[in-house]
């Protein structure tokens, strides 16, 4: 299943400038229903709200880490099969290994391409 | 008896020669790192600065960037509706070169994202000046410390290395030596399943 370019996705991410980018390059992709989170508190907190489709999340983040938040929402039933793309400049294998174990869906280390966050969301929604 | 009574005499005697010495030397050390201290607050001032100031023209570029990502799209969207006016009307030529200007528009639409992209370093460089700004600020409530108590001598847990700042220099450090690149987190996604 193709993504849908109507999905609900949301951004979460404390940096200002990376949500922007990847906002912009989800934009550029086809998608434009983007919604944005600055931490993983407020991030579970919108999902728990809304209907969201995917997640695109940092990992280092004040309140609530990215991958507290994944464990958050593959615990939590309503939430549990929302894609989550983790996008994170914590590049240690070992961080890799935890997202996997969390339930992360895929992986992208920063800095990043266009490329090769359409190529993620392409094995995501394949 | 006597001779065991002077040599233990003798051993409180050096090792109160040691200890004066080494107040003395504190003593005179203590001006330097009550100087450092007081700078390090300065310092940690100034990154934190430095990571604003990335992250304004960062925004700015991108504000810009956006810009003319939006006039591309408007420009493609125009030349699309002339072109297609022109082949109807049987001018192949002209909307050929119409078509060859929107391929050139969409390859700047391509360097526009990477610009987009490449700006992603300001995340980074705000990450690792977060890092340093809390390494500062630690290593100058210890410098503090250190004067208060008026002893250098570090107790077994902090030599150890557990503190926060020993912590995030370690981070620093693996981050140069250890960081994957997309590459290698690929391998190791697809060790995990993930095709």
């Amino acid at each position: 299943m193709p993504a849908d370019p109507n999905m609900k996705i949301l951004v979460v991410d404390d940096m200002v400038t990376m949500r922007k980018i990847v906002k912009n390059i989800l934009k550029q992709l086809g998608f434009s229903n983007i919604d944005e989170a600055e931490n993983g508190q407020e991030g579970l907190q919108k999902l728990r709200d809304g209907s969201y489709n995917f997640v695109v999340s940092d990992w280092n983040m004040p309140v609530m880490t990215g991958i507290d938040m994944l464990r958050a929402i593959r615990a939590d039933e309503k939430l549990k099969s929302i894609p989550v793309l983790m996008v994170t400049a914590e590049a240690q294998q070992s961080n890799l290994i935890e997202a996997v174990q969390a339930g992360v869906s895929n992986y992208i280390v920063k800095p990043f391409t266009a490329e090769t966050m359409q190529e993620k969301i392409g094995k995501i929604f394949k | 008896m006597e001779t065991q009574g002077h040599k233990l005499y003798e051993e409180l005697g050096s090792l109160a020669r040691f200890v004066d010495n080494a107040m003395n030397a504190i003593s005179s050390a203590t001006p330097q790192i009550m100087s450092s201290s007081t700078q390090l607050p300065t310092a940690a001032a100034h990154l934190t600065d430095l990571k604003k100031m990335t992250e304004d023209g960062t925004l700015e570029v991108m504000r810009l960037t956006e810009l003319v990502q939006d006039s591309h799209a408007q420009m493609a969207k125009e030349l699309s509706g002339v072109a297609d006016v022109l082949k109807a009307m049987d001018c192949v030529t002209l909307a050929g070169r119409l078509e060859q200007v929107r391929v050139l528009l969409g390859q700047d639409e391509k360097h526009l994202m990477e610009i987009m992209t490449t700006l992603s370093f300001q995340d980074l460089v705000a990450q690792r000046v977060k890092k340093l700004v809390t390494i500062l600020d630690e290593v100058q409530t210890k410098l503090v410390e250190l004067v208060v108590v008026f002893g250098l001598q570090r107790n077994g847990n902090e030599a150890a290395g557990t503190g926060i700042a020993d912590q995030m220099l370690k981070q620093l450090e693996q981050s140069k030596t250890t960081a994957m690149k997309q590459q290698v987190a690929d391998d190791l996604l697809a060790q995990f399943g993930f095709k």
